[in-house]
């Protein structure tokens, strides 16, 4: 029987790792992504200062392709709005994760103690 | 913090960089072309011009570049540079914030702890070294915010008289004086007085800082101790309960009552250790003190000791001020439990009862061996080699005895036997006890010995007292006889 329990034991104390690996691999892209936010921020003020005699560039691979200022302006106003919808996707992704690990936890704690209780009895 | 500090250097590094860019772009227009060496691969130069020194290609991030003259660049540059100082100006906020905190915990419990004025200097150093390096990041930072400092050295004066502290920020050593005048004086008394929480706080944030200033108190204690392991053992555990003694925090007064519970239980249990003599007359000999020894009779005895241990709980003994550590009550304690035991009858006994209390043996006995039995194993080891030394003098003095009457070789002779397998066991003390309580007369001589190389050593005066007692005790054996 707490054998039984032990192994469930383990099962559950495994999933819960991975809930947790989820949830740090999740924070990190969130951070990845907010570093990128801000830079596209910076670069859409940049934009604003310039005017339209100076040309745009945009590094593709090893070639500077040249753009318009609009162009560049509306590529990178798009960019913004997807690193705030990823950001939060990853908001939720991450609730999710840590609502799952905090059952998961609350599992595992019942299960220890079955275990205790039946290493008492034995 | 530290990770705060160090996005901080990173920071001002980037600013720094960008203004130096900021200089070269100015001055690169001021001629047509430059000649310069370019780097050619990893390892070689190749003189070249550069030309069109008013066309930067500026980056502008996620790779995006674009084309700008130098005077747009520089601006570009102005831009970035704000932006970067913005970053700055909110990680400095966020380094005050967590000083700020600190502070506040740290004055809180500055003003609670009775006992605080060490450990407020102890915290306030911590808390001027915060202070001391908020001003040095200050200095340097060209927008520095001298409002900082301010803060502190409004908040420290706020707390008054515990904040002596602001310019011993180098005089640790005056603190821990201080800090081992205080504990003295705490054992003097015997008791802690535990201050509530004054009206000094700040009046700040005091329901949420209180959680941190328990963590703050608890970190700090764990500080002290490490610095303590430096100092002496007393002092480290004095140190401990000194900071326990103060504290208002559940976890701190809960051991502090175990520590004092504990020394309490050593002091009941020294004086209530009662010890039945049946082969002795109603005199008795008692060492009251270190230097006194009293006649009593069986029955005075326990009203005596009563008495003195009332007293003895009451205010500082001669004996109890030794008491600095637990092995000190320990030893204290083999003492009086070798006291009890020695019988009157022999001169070594007579010895042996330097500075212990004789009693009854047989009630109370019982549950105190218990105790005595383990104080013994703890001491084991000293007394080991003691008690082979011992051996050759209790030896040496039964044949004194001897010499002198007949009733005592008959006792002596058995008791020196006995000593002699009793030493094998002394060692190992556990075997010693349970001979102890069948047998307290045997027992004697090996622990007057114990005693005598203990009293010699916890007390001065118990070796001036010895020759006396001797005396008196041969002049009481001859009585008897």
């Amino acid at each position: 029987m707490a054998e039984q329990i032990q192994k469930k034991l383990q099962g559950e104390l495994e999933k819960y790792q991975q809930l947790q690996k989820d949830l740090s691999r999740a924070v990190a892209a969130r951070q990845k992504l907010e570093a990128q936010l801000t830079e596209n921020n910076i670069v859409k003020e940049e934009l604003e200062l310039l005017d339209a005699t100076n040309t745009i560039f945009k590094l593709m691979g090893p070639v500077l392709v040249k753009q318009e200022m609009e162009e560049a302006k509306g590529t990178v106003g798009k960019r913004l709005e997807y690193i705030t919808g990823e950001i939060k996707r990853y908001e939720q992704q991450m609730q999710e994760l840590e609502r799952r690990s905090e059952q998961q936890r609350e599992t595992l704690g019942r299960l220890q103690q079955e275990l205790q209780r039946g290493q008492g009895k034995g | 913090m530290k990770l705060n500090q160090l996005e901080f250097v990173n920071r001002k590094k980037v600013e720094s960089d960008y203004e130096a860019l900021q200089e070269r772009l100015r001055t690169l227009p001021n001629k047509l072309s430059y000649d310069i060496m370019v780097p050619f691969g990893p390892l070689a130069f190749m003189p070249g011009k550069l030309v069109h020194t008013n066309e930067v290609t500026v980056l502008l991030g996620d790779n995006w570049f674009s084309k700008c003259s130098a005077k747009q660049a520089v601006e570009l540059i102005e831009h970035r540079k704000k932006h970067v100082r913005k970053v700055l100006d909110d990680l400095q906020k966020v380094m005050k914030n967590f000083e700020s905190r600190a502070e506040f915990t740290d004055l809180q419990k500055m003003s609670d702890v009775s006992f605080g004025v060490f450990l407020v200097n102890c915290f306030s150093n911590c808390v001027l070294f915060f202070c001391y390096t908020g001003k040095y990041r200050t200095a340097h930072k060209p927008h520095s915010k001298p409002k900082l400092s301010n803060v502190f050295e409004v908040d420290f004066p706020a707390n008054g008289s515990d904040t002596k502290s602001m310019g011993h920020f180098q005089s640790e050593e005056e603190l821990w004086a201080h800090l081992e005048e205080l504990e003295r004086q705490e054992e003097l008394l015997g008791e802690l007085d535990r201050m509530p929480n004054t009206a000094e706080t700040n009046g700040e944030d005091t329901s949420s800082s209180e959680e941190e200033k328990e963590d703050k108190r608890t970190d700090l204690n764990g500080m002290y101790r490490a610095e303590d392991c430096i100092t002496q053992g007393n002092f480290h555990k004095e140190v401990t309960n000194s900071d326990l003694f103060g504290g208002q925090v559940n976890g701190s007064t809960y051991y502090h009552s175990d520590d004092e519970d504990d020394i309490d239980v050593g002091d009941n249990s020294v004086p209530t250790i009662f010890f039945s003599h049946t082969v002795e007359p109603k005199r008795v000999r008692i060492n009251t003190g270190k230097n006194t020894t009293l006649k009593f009779s069986e029955k005075k005895e326990e009203a005596n000791r009563k008495r003195k241990n009332s007293s003895g709980n009451g205010h500082a003994t001669p004996e109890l001020p030794n008491i600095k550590t637990p092995a000190d009550i320990y030893r204290f304690f083999v003492d009086v439990v070798n006291g009890e035991y020695v019988p009157r009858k022999s001169i070594l006994k007579s010895r042996s009862r330097e500075n212990s209390v004789c009693s009854n043996t047989s009630d109370n006995s019982a549950a105190e061996f218990d105790d005595r039995q383990g104080v013994q194993r703890s001491i084991s080891c000293d007394e080991a080699t003691q008690s082979d030394n011992s051996e050759s003098i209790l030896e040496e003095e039964e044949e004194e005895e001897e010499e002198g009457q007949q009733q005592l070789p008959k006792k002596l002779l058995p008791s020196s036997g006995t000593t002699e397998a009793f030493s094998g066991t002394v060692i190992e003390k556990e075997p010693l006890s349970p001979s102890l309580i069948p047998h307290p007369v045997i027992a004697h001589p090996i622990l007057p010995t114990i005693l005598e190389r203990k009293s010699e050593e916890v007390l001065s005066k118990a070796s001036e007292e010895t020759p006396k007692r001797i005396s008196k005790f041969k002049a009481a054996r001859m009585q008897q006889n």
